[in-house]
């Protein structure tokens, strides 16, 4: 089969490759309640080594689904917000496999997509702390920021790092002192570039979530939303939320340039995620 | 139920659910004073992570009570993660009890900067006097 051919068939490839970034995030949380995971692990497996090919139920679906349930029940207020995603987003398989239709299960990605982003734009305008641009250059300060670029610059590298040390000898005096430290700037004009950075990451999510939710299979639209998740990895390696969105929009996007380079982004992602360089 | 019923439910349900738990967290946010990060309400990154909040015990070493994994540790995550009375008297009790002291004092501070007069410092969330007395 050829490149064009499997990237013709969206879904089966979307499929394959949220099953894969499942795996390496169960993998990476198999630590945690270990007594629940084990019995579904062994059930799991065994029943789909031994019956995966007779019956019509997805096992493999449905045991990593009970595992990310068990993540969810135990540490509700601790997991990320993609664990909350992921499991929407195998629930939405696993429904796919009982009705079995392309565009109930688009309808699903489609939705949550707008949900997802417009209640982050939300978030962001409720923070005042963002909509100021102080959470950006508190970020640019300590390197929460486009950290990977600094690195490329020793000199900007080295504030980081004394600022991050400042901060640490802050917090190792009696807060009732009121006592405050000033942080020296990484980049020129960063107050206001944290100003403009936060009011412009509010439009573009406002845009890709509007633009979503009315043209969802659109060109346009997936190269908007492509170059949202591309412009987040640049300032910071959230890759395991990224490879979701990937996912999400290989799963809409009927333009084959661009859901091979959802592909490309989604296996970049999950590598980084495995070799633990990025954000799980 | 009709076929364009059991289509409606089959393409809304899940986003609905969604919609659900934003609703849960931002319960949570307006009554517990749960963190934006955490809960399934998309709020990371709007504001400073919340492991930047401090809690301050005067005259005991935090770093000391939480160096291992355990139930302290938990609670005190916990109160990061939701600076509220309820988690305030939940680690007042556990220190009491695990320190044998009269009466225990806790702050929760987090972390303000102002980008205009680049400056960095903490301010008081919450706090607990609690004595022993009062358990």
């Amino acid at each position: 089969m050829t490149i064009e051919e499997r990237l013709k068939n969206n879904i089966a490839l979307a499929l394959q490759l949220l099953l894969l970034l499942v795996g390496v995030y169960i993998i990476i949380m198999a630590e945690e309640f270990r007594i629940w995971k084990i019995p579904l692990l062994i059930i799991g497996l065994l029943s789909w080594f031994f019956f995966g090919n007779k019956t019509k139920y997805p096992i493999i679906w449905i045991m990593l689904f009970m595992i990310l349930i068990v993540d969810l029940c135990n540490l509700y207020f601790g997991v990320a917000n993609h664990h909350f995603m992921l499991l929407y987003m195998v629930l939405s398989v696993l429904l796919y496999f009982y009705h079995k239709r392309t565009e109930i299960l688009q309808k699903n990605i489609q939705m949550l997509l707008v949900v997802v982003v417009i209640t982050s734009v939300v978030q962001k305008l409720m923070s005042s702390q963002f909509i100021n641009g102080d959470f950006y250059y508190d970020m640019m300060n300590k390197g929460g920021l486009f950290r990977v670029f600094f690195r490329f610059f020793p000199e900007k590298f080295e504030l980081i790092k004394s600022n991050y040390q400042s901060f640490l000898d802050l917090n190792n005096t009696n807060p009732n002192l009121y006592k405050k430290i000033e942080l020296k700037t990484i980049i020129p004009h960063q107050a206001s570039v944290s100003l403009v950075f936060a009011w412009v990451t509010i439009f573009v999510e406002f845009l890709v979530a509007l633009f979503i939710l009315v043209k969802p299979k659109n060109t346009w639209t997936h190269l908007l939303f492509a170059m949202m998740i591309l412009g987040v990895l640049c300032t910071r390696l959230e890759t395991g939320f990224m490879a979701l969105l990937s996912i999400c929009g290989l799963l809409l996007c009927h333009n084959l340039k661009l859901r091979l380079l959802y592909v490309l982004m989604v296996v970049g992602c999950i590598t980084l995620v495995v070799t633990k360089f990025g954000f799980h | 139920m009709t076929e364009k019923t059991k289509e409606y439910i089959l393409k809304y349900s899940i986003p609905s659910l969604a919609v659900l738990v934003i609703a849960i967290h931002f319960f949570f946010v307006n009554t517990q004073n749960l963190n934006a990060w955490k809960g399934g309400g998309y709020g990371m990154y709007t504001g400073i992570h919340y492991q930047y909040n401090q809690i301050y015990i005067p005259g005991m070493s935090v770093d000391s009570l939480i160096s291992k994994k355990g139930e302290m540790k938990s609670i005190f995550d916990r109160l990061k993660l939701m600076p509220n009375k309820t988690n305030l008297k939940k680690a007042a009790i556990l220190v009491l009890k695990t320190r044998d002291k009269d009466s225990v004092h806790i702050q929760i501070w987090k972390p303000a900067i102002s980008r205009v007069d680049n400056t960095y410092t903490r301010v008081l969330i919450d706090e607990i006097y609690l004595k022993n007395s009062e358990l």
